[in-house]
């Protein structure tokens, strides 16, 4: 079981706002996560599929083969507010 | 351990408003071959996008928040010709026309401190997680990007 820390934006979109609790497989990867929280919260998972919404591991952005420990600090993290686009292709993710 | 309490005071995320009198001083105090200091203001505004806005309200990522603006301070003090930066930046509910976010730059020359602090204000936009929420006649809007 994996926490995941929400922000801005996607606070919205998970009932009561509150921080998500998902479980992965052992030696999963974002991906799988990504994967999880598409069948769940299909509003938070075509964000991250169209890679508006990036995932921090451990406060650094994550790519989708990260490997994930269930003791990772986990985060989603929509655009930041003088951000841009190119700060999410810059992070090539 | 003073250099450390002094260093951490240069890069900061808070929720309380600061004196930019204070933090120039924090920085022309760090060295007296500091010629020149430029500094950037963000402040409050009452429009967005052709919206009033009443408004404002900063979430941050506790943590991640700070170490980016570290990064940025750090990367500042190694790529430009600088003597001492500060990176300050405000979080919770702000008032319009109050202080957000502040960068101050001290160099020898201004040349120096003029890039080195746009260039801090430009970075800080892009890698710094923080979100920005307005209220306006619509609601509340949580704000995307701005250039």
């Amino acid at each position: 079981m994996v926490k995941i820390k929400l922000f801005g934006v996607l606070k919205t979109m998970v009932p009561g706002g509150k921080d998500l609790e998902m479980e992965i497989p052992a030696g999963g990867q974002v991906r799988d996560l990504v994967h999880s929280i598409q069948g769940e919260y299909p509003q938070v998972g075509e964000l991250l599929d169209k890679k508006k919404v990036l995932v921090s591991v451990n406060q650094e952005i994550a790519h989708w083969d990260t490997v994930l420990e269930e003791a990772d600090e986990i985060a989603l993290l929509p655009p930041f507010a003088g951000g841009s686009c190119a700060t999410w292709a810059r992070e090539g993710v | 351990m003073a250099v450390e309490l002094e260093e951490s005071m240069l890069v900061r995320v808070q929720q309380e408003n600061f004196s930019i009198d204070e933090e120039l001083e924090r920085v022309r105090s760090r060295s007296r071959r500091i010629g020149g200091i430029a500094m950037f203001l963000g402040t409050a505004r009452d429009h967005s996008k052709g919206r009033e806005v009443s408004a404002m309200s900063f979430d941050h990522y506790e943590g991640m928040a700070q170490k980016k603006l570290k990064e940025i301070r750090e990367q500042a003090l190694r790529d430009f010709d600088i003597i001492e930066a500060l990176v300050l930046h405000r979080y919770g509910p702000i008032e319009i026309g109050e202080n957000i976010v502040l960068i101050i730059v001290g160099a020898e020359h201004r040349a120096d401190a003029f890039k080195a602090c746009k260039w801090c204000i430009d970075e800080l936009k892009q890698i710094t997680p923080i979100w920005k929420m307005e209220t306006t006649p619509d609601g509340e809007v949580w704000v995307e990007e701005h250039p």
